[in-house]
């Protein structure tokens, strides 16, 4: 690398702390609104702790202690929903990209080989949500599905395969195939091969699947939306209807707000790279 | 997707085609659960949506009963309500003024909101390319947004921009006080973000991009980093300066990776609801109304599923149509690209 000028050094650093102040900016500002009373809100901005507010841990006691109960319940659906289709989504999605990556298909019918099948896979992630919850509400509604944590399951590990067939395809296909060639020659099964040589070594795409899988449920919002309305309420859908309450509690929203986000930005922070890699991966190769 | 056909499968075990009765099970074993679940929850909803969307389901039969009798050509079970097949919903779907405001808004957000995310997202990948003290740090708190729950992000957003309370809204009456003082003129400035029609659009890109930019970032620095030295180190000898870098080599090796990392928003574009719904509720008016967010009313607050399903059905075409016209523009222009370079 070439040497910088000083004033473009200077240049460089203004546009990085700007664009930094901006990103956080923001999570500043949700998290000290949490800690302020309704009038420090209310009236004008307040910006620092104990210097222009004082700040009280009345709302974070309400949600977690009072209201508990209720917290706990949205929280645990969310996280029930995503987990589950996110352990759904790794198996049915490592099977499949093994299967594309291993054997020969062929559908006659519609002279369909490995890559269409492959195609017709990842070409369901770009459907449009909009343009299948209808049917699913009528097909769920029939099947008594509304409202329930499988119903929301279900949805979820749908649009989840794709990304997870397409990412596990590509990482088997990296793989050397002689070592469960010479597990086989021992005459370990297929099935075998498989579970004890095969899949501990895709731990890495594993781990991106499932993140990518568990974050894709926890965000989702229209299908949460769509088909659950008491029970099965998961938190995004639970945090947009508190905007619909009289006035806007901007103190519970934040709160709620961060506790939601937590478990994602923790997941983030901690496997950085395992989601830098998902996307890139399905940025390269898609 | 363009690259599909240069990823191989490795041969299987028996490459001379006399598979083992074990392998020609397993095969279809390990297939199968996938196939079967996108055959039942994606292929059959789809061609049950075109069902729906070709009859007068609701979910009250009193609300179907108030609009004017169509003609019929048999009737069919929805919901526990009579529902007749009639082309009704696709015959409303031209006249229907709030949705084509609905798809003209959804135009905007792909187009202005992609175009902001893509040039900033170029900005900082490449200032994120260069070297200097802090680049960890930097690019972590960069990716910080995108780690947000869409309606956190909404949220959030709704807290910056708002017109009474938040600390954009004090600068902004910061400054016209000062103004009024410097001048001796009555100067306020207040921008609506929120509550202006003209305005509230570009406020949901705003919100949008803030959360986006971070993909795009992390995208084109992966394409960037991919770029070897040496070239830009023949370019610099033979002369030439930084936009000709830009211009002549940057910008070419990154154009594959920018072509994905576009389409991939946009089609994530044509979604956009959960912002919207936080943020405006389509509001003021229709004004910031999203596809999606029509489909959503018309479903659960009109509980008019048949008109619902059409719509979905008109985002489904308008995507296919962008995604069909996108791949065959960026394959003309790489394939351009190749034969300059």
């Amino acid at each position: 690398m070439r040497k910088r000028s000083i004033p473009a050094t200077i240049g460089l650093y203004v546009i990085l702390l700007l664009w930094a102040f901006i990103c956080l900016f923001p999570f500043y500002w949700m998290i000290t609104t949490s800690f302020k009373r309704p009038l420090d809100v209310n009236r004008v901005p307040r910006y620092i702790p104990f210097v222009d507010y004082q700040p009280v841990t009345d709302h974070w006691e309400f949600l977690l202690v009072d209201e508990q109960a209720k917290t706990w319940r949205y929280f645990r659906n969310s996280l029930i929903a995503a987990s589950a289709s996110c352990v759904l989504s790794v198996i049915i999605g490592s099977m499949a990209g093994y299967g594309l990556s291993r054997f020969k298909y062929y559908w006659a019918r519609l002279g369909w080989r490995n890559d269409n099948i492959a195609f017709w896979i990842i070409s369901q992630r770009f459907l449009p949500p909009a343009a299948v919850v209808i049917p699913f509400i009528l097909f769920f509604n029939f099947l008594r599905l509304i409202d329930t944590h499988i119903g929301l399951i279900m949805a979820y590990t749908v649009f989840n395969i794709p990304f997870a067939v397409w990412i596990m395809r590509d990482f088997f296909n990296s793989l050397p195939i002689d070592l469960e060639e010479s597990a086989r020659v021992d005459g370990a099964s297929r099935w075998q091969a498989f579970l004890r040589i095969v899949l501990p070594l895709s731990a890495p795409g594993l781990v991106t699947v499932a993140l990518f899988s568990f974050i894709f449920a926890w965000n989702e919002f229209l299908f949460a939306l769509m088909l659950t309305n008491f029970d099965a309420i998961t938190m995004p859908v639970y945090l947009a209807g508190m905007k619909s309450t009289k006035g806007i509690d901007w103190w519970y929203i934040s709160a709620l707000t961060l506790i939601m986000v937590a478990p994602v930005m923790l997941i983030g922070l901690f496997l950085q790279r395992y989601i830098v890699r998902g996307l890139a991966a399905g940025a390269l190769k898609g | 997707m363009a690259s599909l056909s240069d990823i191989k499968p490795l041969p299987p075990a028996s490459e001379t085609g006399q598979e083992s009765r074990e392998d020609s099970i397993f095969k279809r074993v390990f297939l199968s659960p996938a196939v079967a679940v996108l055959l039942v929850f994606s292929i059959f909803p789809l061609l049950w949506s075109l069902g729906v969307s070709v009859t007068t389901c609701q979910r009250s039969a009193s609300a179907a009963g108030a609009e004017a009798p169509a003609p019929t050509v048999g009737s069919v079970m929805c919901l526990g309500n009579p529902a007749d097949f009639s082309l009704r919903n696709y015959e409303r779907l031209p006249t229907d003024s709030r949705l084509l405001t609905a798809i003209r808004n959804t135009l905007f957000y792909v187009i202005v909101g992609v175009t902001v995310q893509y040039c900033i997202g170029l900005l900082l990948a490449m200032l994120l390319q260069q070297e200097f003290v802090g680049r960890r740090f930097f690019r972590l708190v960069f990716l910080l947004p995108m780690m947000l729950t869409p309606v956190a992000a909404g949220y959030v957003g709704r807290m910056m921009f708002d017109s009474g309370i938040s600390p954009l809204a004090q600068f902004q009456r910061t400054i016209g006080t000062f103004l009024s003082n410097l001048t001796g003129l009555e100067v306020k400035i207040s921008v609506p973000f929120i509550t202006d029609p003209g305005v509230a659009p570009f406020t949901m890109v705003l919100i949008d991009s803030w959360q986006w930019i971070p993909f795009m970032t992390l995208l084109l620095l992966a394409g960037l980093q991919a770029i070897p030295d040496e070239v830009y180190e023949a370019a610099r000898v033979d002369g030439a300066n930084a936009r000709q870098l830009f211009m002549r080599i940057t910008f070419p090796i990154l154009l594959p990776i920018s072509l994905t990392a576009i389409l991939i928003r946009s089609l994530e574009m044509f979604k956009l609801v959960d912002i919207i719904n936080v943020v405006t509720g389509g509001g003021p008016g229709t004004s910031t109304e999203s596809l999606v967010m029509y489909v959503y009313d018309t479903a659960l607050s009109f509980g008019n599923y048949g008109y619902a399903a059409a719509m979905g059905f008109v985002l489904l075409v308008m995507v296919i149509i962008f995604a069909t016209v996108f791949l065959a523009i960026s394959r003309r222009l790489t394939r351009q690209q190749l034969g300059v370079g």
